[in-house]
């Protein structure tokens, strides 16, 4: 006799590996993007901040793409333009927007979380704690569950 | 998107799943992803336990430690929730660690700097064995105990010794 898990109806128990990354990557494509649109209406530190986060996006990116590769698939191409949440229009929404890219970066890894793969899954874990960070620095608060749904809890 | 919502995690976990009742075979053993929700039970609850009496220590410290609080007791609340408890078996309740609080303030924010650390780095420990919906809850949890390691740098940076 042991105690199992009763059910888990509604929620896949394993995801591909590849389409975990892709989703993953796709988030990074969105936030290499997003930050050229909010970095242009943001000024000084915050300025600097949105810089060195568009930067880290694009090296996470790459190490995303590579391991793609490695997998033996083809990663998927950012896209020409991305539909905003909302509009962007001052520096006010601009870290509104920061925060939003890296609450979607967050999620993605947090989907890479549900693979099998050990390895895979603690990559996800750990990746998902730096967007995590950014998001509570652009919002000024944290969150008790980073990547999850919003307003489920 | 491959998301995932606390709500959305129907993981609903039992104490006991016997094919037949056998009673000379004792209590039944917990699963792995039991175990691993009453370890991370017992954790929360010994964060949530430290971050009280610091605060009643150092109440000019509650705004930013209660908002840290407030999260740790809906990491309790979300855990608690993934577990159904069948009569005579209770998820575990008592506090296992309780370490003096410091008497200066930036210690104080140190040692709950530590627990943070402490905590997420054995979320992330339980992600292996765990089912995926349940990985998923740890991994979110122990990104959120990261931010808090943030704000509690933030804290002690601006706390006198």
């Amino acid at each position: 006799m042991t105690a199992t898990p009763a059910a888990t109806p509604s929620t896949p128990q394993t995801v591909q590996p590849i389409a975990a990354l892709q989703a993953a990557l796709a988030a990074e494509h969105a936030a290499v993007y997003g930050y050229g649109v909010a970095g242009a209406l943001l000024t000084g530190g915050n300025q600097q901040a949105a810089l060195a986060d568009w930067r880290s996006h694009e090296e996470a990116r790459d190490t995303l793409e590579a391991m793609i590769v490695k997998l033996g698939a083809t990663p998927v191409a950012a896209s020409a333009a991305y539909t905003l949440p909302f509009a962007v229009t001052d520096a006010r929404s601009a870290r509104r927007l920061a925060a939003a890219l890296e609450d979607g970066v967050t999620q993605g890894y947090l989907g890479v979380v549900a693979v099998s793969d050990t390895t895979l899954r603690t990559f996800g874990a750990l990746a998902m704690q730096t967007p995590a960070k950014r998001a509570a620095a652009w919002r000024g608060t944290t969150e008790a569950f980073p990547g999850m749904a919003a307003g489920t809890t | 998107m491959l998301a995932a919502s606390t709500t959305t995690l129907p993981l609903f976990l039992a104490l006991s799943a016997c094919a037949g009742p056998n009673p000379l075979a004792g209590p039944p053993p917990l699963s792995a992803d039991v175990r691993g929700l009453f370890d991370a039970v017992t954790d929360e609850q010994n964060l949530i336990w430290i971050y009280k009496r610091t605060m009643a220590s150092y109440s000019a410290m509650a705004p930013t430690l209660g908002a840290l609080l407030a999260e740790h007791e809906a990491h309790l609340t979300q855990l608690r929730a993934m577990i159904v408890e069948p009569p005579g078996k209770t998820v575990p309740a008592a506090v296992t660690k309780k370490p003096a609080v410091p008497a200066a303030a930036a210690t104080a924010v140190a040692q709950l700097h530590a627990a943070e650390q402490s905590a997420s780095t054995a979320q992330l420990r339980r992600l292996g064995r765990a089912a995926a919906p349940l990985a998923q809850l740890y991994a979110s949890i122990a990104a959120s105990e990261a931010t808090h390691l943030t704000a509690l740098s933030a804290l002690a940076a601006r706390s006198p010794g």
